[in-house]
């Protein structure tokens, strides 16, 4: 439910061919899961639950997040597997570092745009071209890309001022906007604590408040990306290579040249998202991604291989992360709103049919909200953990009924149509 | 056949002196046909006679080593299907080319969109593909996603998919391999729509009554080479038949009996409850005698696939008894059971039958892997296999370029020859055939009768199980007839006929 609470936050579902849903339905879940945070917040005091603040920093976390999980989209509607995400992610690193400190910061996001690419190149050549598995071949990414980035860090790094072996000079952030007026009126809202209105004005005064240039990019790539993909001659065709190669090379689309255009496209999304870690935390570190590409896959894979349902994805680990950043308190309450959100879970597996998998789902939900009433403080050691926790459990437990592409990971050779 | 065509009416499809090699074999050699513009005309032949590879040559998938080909009397070369489908020629594959998570417009529009700026104009489309759809009478919703959708309603949407490029002659391969006899029916009513409005079809089948049935013209191929141009009104199917083997038609039927009273299989009460809870066998007996031919003939679906697996160790029954031999091997396993003497011919030979993507060599070892001459100790006995599988190429009358290819690289027919000698080796006294001869060519299917007829008279017990009602009279030496599960009647080969067996199947004649 958590996930239909930013969905208010990240208003960014672009390709919405909503055959089940209307938006009015998105808006109720929205508004029904908002009363159900606020009820937790109301109840463990957990301010952090829906202030501004942790709304701002989710969306600082959730972008790189969401460019990574565009990049998998990219690569996978056209049938490549892209796991080389985290490695393209730490080239686009190091690209930003590199021209960001020198040049300022979209210096460094073209930089990293451009390393990505590099990454998406390679990848290319090795599994539309020679065939290669796609996974061995984005292993074999994601074991290059940080020694490569290590190393030029250190050639390039290390005697620039304010500069490391393992660390870029600081780079400037990126310009911020603030709605002008409706800032400081929601802040007051927001401080009341009022049930709900003030949940409503956190949340609204996060999205309007402060908010990165960078932000604004993502938002109009996922949606560019939607309609690129679903509304263009070239989006069809790439999307077609994706599902059926065979039949797209019958009718004369050249499989292998939009598997290029996609896997190179995936590449630059990559680093874009590496690019954007970089430019919104100051400089470029070494093992930074730390795994946000293979998060940014999983947002994917439970965003059913959409860019709304990836944005919403990219928004609930971020949103989980801004709350790892908040401390134990606010962690704490978060098995809370987990433990809700599992029986929930379990509720419509049930009525679906699914009983085993609704049985595990309120066993885990159960689990956590005794956790919840039995203890005051997550250890800390746990609290880093708990991107990773939501990670594997939405993973296991919404993933059931996804539509992928067809042949997605397939290799594909030319002249199989006949 | 190279008449002048009367002045204005060009042959819509003139392929002279096609000739098309590959490493070690003539696909084609001086194929001449005609296809008269506005109608139907069906290529005919056993598998392997040389169809497929000539319609690749029509549809610039392949270029012929020699010969002419003229569209509405203009020569053309095609350097791919790109060339074919801009000079109005279409195919429609025998496997589907449909992209199952896009929606009919996507999979038809795909590779030639109409554009609205860079976008793609969907408006557009709809439009384009509701008229075609209605004027063809296809009957095609270009919203629905193509996963939603039966085979029938596939195939006009391939249909629809050539008729978009403007195609005006229509290459149909083995389009009714896949479709139920009422889909069948509802396509040569848009195939007689098509033809009516102008267009002309090229349709290939070895299916002789469908041929019959829907074609203006008939050219029958064999062995790579257009044997004879024929009217349907001129032949009917045995003609047609003899013309596409070469020779008279083989007929499934047995000489002097051969039964003895040496029981080989008994069945007692075998009673097999499937996993919803439903009685899939009820309490089935028989025996089998050494040098005896049970036939089961049946509606697909009534148990016979259970009753093989059941047999085979597959399923294990919920009651009954299952002797080999005199011996009980109810509980045995599968392996075992095959170490006994049991052959097996699976209905389905892709998924049971062979690996497509092993070589001959290794697919002879499969179902023989604990016994000579594949195994020497624990290891496989590659010589042995390789020599064996020699053996059965050359017994077996299997056309391949050796033993070292894959399965794929056989036809349906060469493999299920394959599939025959394998089960026949190491002395079987029991063969269990589900369908020996379904889906493959007259010259195989005589094969296989006559291997099943030799081994009969060496004393292999064999429980045939087959659609092919006269295959069942001619072949078998008892007959008995299951539904829903159950043995219902027993009826002599020598005096029933097709009907009265067709009846029993359905349940209409029952008379216990």
């Amino acid at each position: 439910m958590t996930v239909g609470g930013l969905a208010v936050g990240l208003k960014s579902t672009p390709t919405r061919r909503g055959k089940r849903l209307s938006p009015m339905v998105y808006l109720i879940i929205a508004v029904g899961a908002l009363v159900v945070v606020s009820a937790v917040r109301t109840l463990s005091d957990a301010t952090d639950l829906t202030s501004s603040g942790t709304v701002q920093a989710a969306l600082t976390a959730a972008v790189p997040l969401a460019m990574a999980s565009l990049a998998g989209l990219w690569a996978e509607r056209a049938g490549v597997v892209n796991i080389g995400l985290e490695g393209m992610m730490v080239l686009g690193t190091f690209g930003a570092g590199y021209a960001g400190y020198q040049w300022g910061p979209w210096a460094g996001i073209v930089g990293g745009l451009l390393f990505g690419v590099i990454g998406g190149l390679l990848h290319a050549v090795a599994t539309v071209t020679f065939g290669v598995d796609h996974i061995i071949s984005g292993v074999a990414i994601n074991l290059l890309a940080p020694g490569a980035a290590l190393f030029l860090s250190k050639q390039f790094f290390s005697n620039a001022p304010g500069g490391g072996q393992k660390q870029s000079p600081r780079i400037e952030d990126a310009q911020k906007v603030t709605l002008p007026g409706f800032s400081s009126w929601l802040g007051t809202i927001e401080n009341k604590h009022w049930f709900f209105v003030s949940d409503l004005a956190g949340v609204l005064r996060g999205i309007t408040t402060e908010i990165s240039l960078l932000t604004l990019l993502a938002v109009v790539l996922i949606a560019a990306t939607g309609w690129v993909l679903w509304r263009t001659p070239f989006g069809l065709r790439l999307r077609s290579c994706g599902e059926s190669p065979a039949a797209a090379e019958s009718l004369g689309v050249n499989v292998y040249k939009y598997k290029y255009y996609a896997v190179i496209a995936s590449g630059g999304f990559a680093g874009l998202g590496g690019a954007m870690l970089a430019v919104s935390s100051g400089q470029f570190r070494d093992g930074q991604t730390g795994g946000r590409g293979f998060i940014g896959l999983a947002a994917m894979i439970f965003g059913n291989w959409r860019p709304g349902g990836l944005a919403t994805g990219a928004g609930l680990f971020g949103y989980t992360d801004a709350m790892a950043l908040r401390g134990s308190n606010a962690v704490h309450a978060l098995l809370l709103l987990l433990g809700i959100a599992l029986i929930v879970v379990a509720v419509l597996q049930y009525r679906s049919g699914q009983i085993v998998l609704s049985g595990v789902a309120a066993a885990i939900g159960v689990l956590f909200g005794w956790w919840y009433f039995s203890s005051d403080q997550v250890p800390a050691e746990l609290v880093g953990a708990a991107p990773y926790v939501v990670t594997l459990l939405v993973l296991g437990l919404a993933s059931q009924r996804l539509r992928p592409p067809r042949f997605v990971g397939e290799p594909y050779r030319r002249g199989q149509a006949i | 056949m190279s008449t002048e065509p009367p002045a204005g009416a060009a042959p819509a499809v003139h392929l002279t002196a096609i000739t098309k090699r590959f490493p070690g074999v003539v696909a084609n050699s001086d194929v001449n046909i005609s296809v008269r513009a506005g109608t139907v005309h069906a290529l005919v032949g056993e598998n392997g006679a040389g169809k497929s590879t000539l319609m690749k040559i029509l549809y610039g998938m392949q270029q012929p080593d020699e010969g002419t080909i003229a569209v509405n009397g203009k020569p053309v070369s095609f350097g791919s299907p790109a060339d074919a489908i801009r000079a109005g020629i279409g195919m429609v594959h025998q496997h589907f080319m449909l992209a199952d998570n896009l929606t009919v417009l996507e999979n038809v529009v795909l590779g030639s969109e109409p554009r609205k700026g860079v976008g793609l104009d969907f408006a557009a489309a709809h439009a384009r593909i509701k008229e075609i759809s209605d004027s063809y009478g296809l009957g095609v919703d270009p919203d629905r996603l193509v996963d939603d959708l039966g085979v029938g309603e596939r195939q006009r949407v391939e249909i629809l998919k050539v008729l978009y490029r403007g195609a005006r002659t229509l290459i149909l391969d083995e389009p009714t391999a896949v479709l139920v006899p009422q889909e069948v029916d509802e396509l040569f009513g848009n195939l007689r729509d098509l033809k009516a409005e102008g267009l002309t079809i090229l349709f290939i089948s070895h299916k002789l009554d469908e041929v019959l049935s829907v074609a203006d013209d008939i050219t029958v191929m064999r062995r790579g080479t257009t044997v004879a141009s024929v009217s349907p009104e001129d032949v009917t199917a045995r003609k047609l038949a003899e013309l596409m083997v070469g020779s008279a038609l083989p007929v499934p039927e047995l000489r002097e009996s051969t039964v003895t009273d040496e029981a080989v299989l008994s069945v007692e009460g075998l009673t097999l409850v499937g996993a919803d809870g439903r009685t899939v066998l009820n309490d089935i007996s028989f025996t089998i005698h050494a040098g005896e031919v049970l036939g089961i003939a049946g509606v697909e679906g009534n148990g016979q696939a259970e009753l093989v697996e059941t047999l085979m160790g597959i399923r294990s029954p919920t009651s009954g008894t299952i002797t080999l031999s005199g011996k009980d091997i109810t509980n045995e396993s599968t392996r075992h059971r095959r170490e006994a003497g049991v052959g097996y011919i699976p209905e389905d030979r892709h998924r049971q039958g062979v690996l497509l993507e092993a070589t001959l060599w290794e697919n002879r070892i499969l179902g023989h892997q604990t016994r000579k001459p594949n195994v020497r100790g624990p290891l496989l006995d590659r010589r042995g296999a390789k020599a064996d599988t020699e053996r059965i190429v050359v017994e077996y009358d299997v056309r391949t370029p050796g033993i070292d290819v894959n399965a794929a690289a056989l036809s349906g027919g060469n493999q299920q020859k394959l599939i025959v000698g394998r089960e026949m080796s190491g002395a079987p006294i029991l063969l269990i055939a589900s369908h020996p001869t379904r889906g493959v060519d007259v010259g195989a299917q005589a094969a296989i009768w006559e291997h099943i007829r030799r081994a009969r008279a060496d004393h292999l017990a064999v429980l045939l199980i087959s659609a092919d009602l006269d295959e069942l009279i001619g072949m078998s030496d008892t007959l008995s007839v299951i539904l829903r599960g159950r043995l219902v009647a027993d009826h002599d080969p020598a005096t029933v006929t097709p009907e009265q067996l067709g009846s029993a199947m359905t349940g209409a004649g029952r008379e216990d």
